[in-house]
């Protein structure tokens, strides 16, 4: 704190916390610790408060006829003070009825019905699967980058790999919707061809397979696995790639024993922020399935946010998702010893 | 520069591999770029009935995607605002701090970048009701420079660390006051980073969907709304949407790969 009014003076410093205490505040802490409250609590609204609140009428209503037939004024004295107690009790029901009070608890976490239990996992899974494909599909890509090209060829990967992130992520998703749609570009090809029959709605149903969502994930996410592998590979010195070939180590050797010990903290950055994305992608499978094929957990969530107007449960689905995704990065982090300052480069 | 040299085999499998990605990346873009331009009320190339530029003229006419578009740029313009401000003096706290005091702060500030996007839009949403905010542009700006000021962060980070600071001391020594030294020396040194924040905050923000889509309520940006488009069928008024990104991003990205290889040319 000293050093940073030393360097900075008195007023500036202040001014500098100030946004940063706002920063920290208002965007991220409060709103986090907001659903998270909002997770552990829900309003029950039973049936049977309904149900006592009639009877209490009922019973009004018959001390009022037992009343007005009364002459003795000290029984009737007697109903009305009884009718008064009743119409007190009603309206303290019908407040509970219309603002029911809070509980808080675990309930909206333990609640969840079996099979949105199932897609929580399955989302994972497939998570998981999309992470894994990645990986496999980007390292020869990053490897070409980073060692195997010579810097123009580098410069032009670079921005090809750039481009179609450029193009909006809806955008990169809609074009997979065009080719693997019912009659999209390879049902198109396959009807010229004579394998199916689309007037007859003989296509094949390729956005109902779940590798639909991943082939288009792995094609909306493919940059943050090439590129932090791609950084970590440019700081390997290529003597040692030729000192292993000189020492007579076969290509595939080579790949095993230097370059993707080296490649290891952009392997796990790569794999955090894939497994992040996918997991808590809501675009892809939205679009993809559009109901059709099996939903993700995302869409769980949005449900209960804008379908079922269910705030509580909504948040304790996603704080699920959070934890999830939280524990992935902390296992990677210490799987492959790489520090907060490694990832975020 | 020399390359790796692997054998000739192993060469010509890695040249085939690049190539089949890059039609992984390419193609599904030229098929979506192709099929704006057919005279097909389905977006289609396989089906192609002429050459026409109708969809470009239904784009131009199309009331709520032109808002759309307009309320994108208000909310990535609201971004730059919010985050550059939060990044920069996050990145400038940060640097003066020690590796330990600094590390915990560090971690609060990068934590939304390794935060699932509909997290910050469903916080977002639920902190800003209870101000009486309902979703919407508003709340999709607090969402978005949650995340977005981090990017903007790393960026000062990266440039503060070739930073001299022995310019700012000597200025200090000079008995130049510590506002003055912030205004001639420091930030002119981040100007050019605050310019590159800028340009990916817009980016950043203008292409966002799992956050916005939580925190943007009632109201639409270009791209909720396409996405809300998408679930009622194709039309081939999104591939112009398309079309036009692919050659905005097409112009930059030539651009820059030759004023690199100039810069390459004259060192």
């Amino acid at each position: 704190m000293a050093s940073l009014f030393r360097a900075y003076g008195r007023g500036l410093g202040v001014l500098l916390l100030a946004i940063a205490a706002l920063w920290i505040l208002a965007l991220i802490v409060v709103p986090l610790g907001a659903m998270i409250e909002q997770s552990l609590w829900w309003k029950d609204s039973k049936g049977d408060i309904t149900l006592q609140i009639d009877r209490l009428y009922n019973d009004m209503a018959t001390l009022q006829l037992d009343a007005a037939g009364e002459t003795d004024a000290a029984r009737k004295a007697g109903f009305e003070a009884q009718i008064a107690q009743k119409q007190a009790l009603a309206t303290e029901l019908e407040a509970q009825e219309t603002n029911p009070p809070k509980t808080y608890g675990l309930a909206n976490f333990t609640r969840m019905s079996a099979l949105h239990f199932y897609i929580f996992v399955r989302t994972i899974f497939y998570a998981l699967m999309v992470t894994a494909l990645a990986l496999v599909v980007c390292y020869p890509m990053a490897y070409a980058v980073a060692l195997a090209s010579g810097p123009r060829k580098a410069i032009v990967l670079t921005v090809a790999l750039i481009v179609p992130y450029a193009i909006n992520e809806l955008l990169r998703v809609y074009a997979w919707l065009m080719i693997l749609d019912y009659r999209g570009v390879i049902n198109g090809i396959l009807a010229w061809l004579g394998m199916v029959d689309l007037d007859n709605r003989g296509w094949i149903p390729f956005l109902e397979n779940p590798s639909a969502v991943f082939l288009a994930m792995i094609y909306t996410y493919v940059l943050f696995m090439v590129f932090p592998m791609v950084n970590t590979l440019e700081t390997l010195d290529r003597n040692q790639i030729e000192a292993a070939r000189d020492l007579g180590a076969s290509s595939f050797r080579i790949h095993r024993r230097v370059i993707i010990p080296h490649a290891k903290p952009g392997i796990a950055v790569g794999c955090i922020m894939t497994f992040m994305l996918s997991a808590g992608s809501y675009s892809v499978p939205a679009i993809m399935t559009r109901g059709q094929g099996g939903d993700w957990f995302s869409q769980l969530v949005y449900r209960q946010f804008y379908e079922s107007n269910n705030w509580n449960m909504g948040s304790a689905y996603a704080v699920s998702l959070l934890v999830v995704c939280t524990a992935f990065i902390l296992i990677m982090m210490r799987l492959f010893g790489v520090g907060l300052r490694d990832i975020a480069k | 520069m020399s390359t790796a040299n692997d054998s000739a085999g192993a060469r010509l499998i890695l040249n085939i591999y690049i190539g089949l990605f890059c039609l992984y990346l390419f193609l599904p873009l030229a098929v979506m770029s192709a099929a704006a331009f057919n005279a097909y009320d389905y977006p289609s190339v396989t089906q192609w009935r002429g050459f026409t530029l109708q969809w470009f003229v239904a784009l131009a006419h199309d009331g709520r995607l032109i808002q759309g578009l307009i309320n994108s740029v208000m909310v990535a313009l609201g971004v730059i605002v919010v985050s550059i401000p939060c990044g920069l003096a996050g990145a400038l706290i940060l640097t003066r701090l020690g590796q330990r005091s600094g590390t915990v702060l560090y971690s609060v500030l990068v934590s939304p970048v390794l935060t699932p996007g509909i997290i910050l839009g469903i916080s977002s949403l639920i902190f800003w009701r209870e101000f009486g905010v309902p979703g919407g542009l508003f709340v999709a700006v607090m969402a978005q420079s949650s995340f977005i000021a981090s990017y903007a962060m790393l960026l000062f980070l990266a440039r503060l660390q070739r930073q001299d600071r022995t310019l700012e001391e000597a200025a200090l020594d000079l008995g130049a006051s510590h506002m003055l030294v912030f205004r001639r020396i420091t930030l002119p040194f981040l100007a050019p980073t605050a310019f590159t924040a800028a340009v990916v905050a817009f980016l950043q923000s203008f292409e966002n969907y799992n956050t916005t889509v939580f925190a943007i309520g009632g109201e639409w940006t270009l791209v909720t709304e396409i996405a809300s488009r998408l679930r009622f069928g194709l039309s081939p008024v999104i591939n112009v949407v398309g079309v036009i990104f692919v050659a905005l991003t097409l112009v930059a990205a030539t651009t820059y790969v030759l004023l690199s290889s100039r810069k390459k040319k004259a060192h």
